[in-house]
């Protein structure tokens, strides 16, 4: 049958009204993603490039760089994103108490660090954990450590040093979203469990952290995707190295040093950046998994 | 099982003083019910007795034991909110036995208490569901169940049938009726609805603004008001409140001058009064007369309701005796027995 006039004009006044975001969405995303898994085929350096097929995925297994940066930005994501997390939930269950004085005050204060100027913040890190900085001699005053420890010097610290950056600047941005969610949750689920006798701690362990549930497996996977991607607070912290001695060297950071630091190898990193694409998908689908409600189970 | 004194009991929020000294006894299986209009302080004070709002003076006895800083794990109550309050993420049998787990019972007497529960309020085939699979009245019966299975000596709710349809109200208030003859407990119930209030309780308490204005069984209240608020507020259509003023031998209507009532209690002549009576107790038979002009009729099938004038503003609920014929325009004779005159003086206060 063929269609009224009304429908055909209608039809294309919404191609009409989508086609501006269409063009602009896939000039800029899907031809550059597209053009970047094409590009992670090819070898070469500079504008000198072949075809390599598979070249690049084996040069992979053998780049001990790449190995070491895989390895760096899975640490720090172990390691920082389940700190974070915690940090977050409970400053904001201490902050959503409305018995607690000053809390406007504590709750900018700590969402305030999300705001600030990635730069200015980078710098004044650096310069509070150099090995005269203002944290060592802290740290020294108090008698916690004997000698300076070299913050940004040492493998170790190093990491540290790049696991407290992050955490203090992104703790306040994730607890927004748990204050949002909480103030959500009815007061008198608490009251009531406060009657039957429920202690503090199980009412945070067993009804607020399942109530919050779809908010934490949210920022889980921001965050995941955000540790994973982690370029800044490295490249401002060790001068753009990763060092010393690669060792916070980060997926992203070696993507960036491939590309425009050293003999520009615009495939090879182009492979390394499609890692990073696998790896999220791969966390995120498993966050999921863990997290999926529990299955309704028909009486 | 204990009853609860509460002795002079007042709360204020900064400078606002919301309860303004309660005196009220309740007795070991007493079925009490606070009502008032909204704003009365009425769940303030069943919160205050639940101990979720500190008392600011004054005393609270449940049993013989002080209460006023007893945490409310150990007051011996349990509470069942307008909301529900369940526990989303839990299923019905875990709702009911959550609380358990952390007074020490073992698996297998809160399965006996979840179960006992369960057969009381007839959740068995809910038990593996979750709340939002349940309708309003399932989940009110959860939210009760959860309070069942800690055995309190005291069963607060606070307005627990507000979020129902109205059938289902009248459902519910029939199965808590039938919960305390089976549990035998002391009940506090805050409700805004004077049919709720007079269908469940032995004792009425009816607050206005943090005072108590009475206390009592349900008829004595409606029998017997203390004053005109708890006249108005009691009953169903409500009391017809109409001015006057005394004279000798009688009393003079504003709405009907030409008419001298006989009045039921001896007023000294001049003193401005208010007089009250119920819909239902205009009767064809009675002694005393207001001749009135019908404006409204409301057919309910069993009575029929006529909405009548005097000469003055006021408009009144009159029970016909299902006369089914009056129709708007209408003049008619509302009766009246002189002894269901109830008479207020000038301050609200009734005269006896």
């Amino acid at each position: 049958m063929a269609q009224s006039g009304l429908a055909r004009s209608e039809r294309i006044n919404g191609w009409l009204f989508v086609m501006p975001a269409l063009v602009l969405l896939g000039l800029f995303m899907i031809y550059p993603i597209v053009w970047s898994l094409w590009m992670s085929f090819q070898v070469g350096k500079g504008m000198n490039l072949s075809f390599g097929g598979f070249a690049n995925i084996q040069r992979l297994t053998k780049d001990p760089v790449f190995i070491r940066a895989l390895i760096n930005t899975f640490t720090f994501f172990i390691v920082q994103v389940p700190i974070m997390i915690t940090l977050a939930l409970l400053f904001a269950v201490a902050l959503n108490d409305s018995t607690l004085r000053f809390r406007g005050l504590f709750r900018t204060a700590i969402f305030l660090p999300c705001v600030t100027s990635l730069i200015a913040y980078s710098t004044i890190f650096k310069s509070m954990f150099a090995v005269d900085g203002i944290i060592n001699q802290t740290l020294m005053a108090l008698h916690l450590i004997a000698s300076p420890i070299s913050w940004l010097g040492d493998p170790f610290w190093a990491k540290v040093t790049i696991i407290i950056a992050i955490t203090w600047r992104w703790t306040g941005y994730n607890m927004i979203f748990y204050l949002a969610a909480l103030q959500n949750i009815d007061r008198s689920i608490y009251e009531a469990a406060r009657i039957d006798g429920v202690p503090a701690w199980a009412r945070f362990r067993y009804l607020t952290i399942p109530m919050l549930k779809p908010v934490i497996l949210f920022t889980t996977v921001v965050s995941t995707i955000g540790t994973l991607q982690l370029f800044d607070e490295v490249f401002n912290l060790t001068g753009g190295t990763g060092g010393p001695s690669d060792s916070t060297v980060t997926l992203s950071l070696y993507i960036y040093n491939l590309t425009f630091k050293f003999m520009p190898s615009f495939g090879y990193s182009a492979t390394v950046s499609w890692v990073i694409v696998l790896v999220v998908a791969i966390l995120s689908f498993l966050q999921f998994l863990v997290a999926r409600d529990r299955k309704v189970k028909s009486s | 099982m204990s009853g609860l004194k509460l002795r002079n009991v007042k709360k204020s929020f900064g400078s606002v003083n919301v309860i303004k000294g309660v005196d009220l006894d309740i007795e070991d299986k007493q079925f009490v019910v606070f009502v008032g209009p909204s704003g009365c302080g009425k769940s303030t004070l069943l919160r205050m007795i639940a101990g979720l709002e500190q008392i600011s003076s004054g005393d609270l006895f449940i049993g013989d034991k002080r209460m006023n800083d007893v945490d409310p794990a150990n007051r011996g109550i349990a509470m069942v909110f307008q909301s529900y309050a369940l526990y989303p993420h839990m299923t019905v049998r875990e709702n009911m036995g959550f609380a358990l787990k952390f007074a020490g019972a073992s698996k297998e007497e809160i399965a006996q208490r979840v179960g006992e529960a369960a057969r009381i309020l007839e959740l068995g085939a809910l038990l593996d569901r979750f709340p939002k699979q349940l309708s309003g009245g399932q989940r009110q019966r959860v939210a009760i169940g959860r309070a069942i299975v800690r055995h309190p000596d005291v069963f607060l709710f606070d307005e627990p049938l507000s979020n129902l349809d109205a059938e289902l109200r009248v459902h519910m208030r029939i199965e808590i009726a039938r919960l305390h003859k089976e549990l035998q407990t002391t009940i506090i119930y805050v409700t805004h609805d004077q049919v709720e209030a007079m269908t469940l309780a032995d004792k009425i308490v009816v607050l206005r603004d943090g005072i108590i204005e009475q206390a009592g069984s349900p008829l004595e209240l409606y029998d017997n008001p203390d004053n005109l608020f708890v006249a108005g507020f009691i009953g169903s259509p409500k009391m017809n409140l109409l001015d006057g003023t005394a004279e000798a031998g009688g009393i003079r209507l504003a709405d009907f001058p030409g008419q001298l009532l006989p009045s039921p209690v001896a007023v000294p002549a001049g003193t401005p009064v208010t007089v009250g009576i119920r819909p239902e107790h205009f009767d064809p038979e009675g002694a005393a007369a207001l001749e009135t002009k019908v404006e409204i009729i409301e057919h309910l099938g069993g009575e029929t309701y006529a909405y009548a004038r005097g000469e003055g503003r006021t408009l009144l609920t009159l029970a016909t005796d299902n006369n089914r014929t009056l129709k708007p325009g209408d003049r008619y004779q509302a009766r009246f027995h002189p002894s269901a005159l109830l008479v207020f003086g000038k301050d609200g206060k009734r005269i006896r």
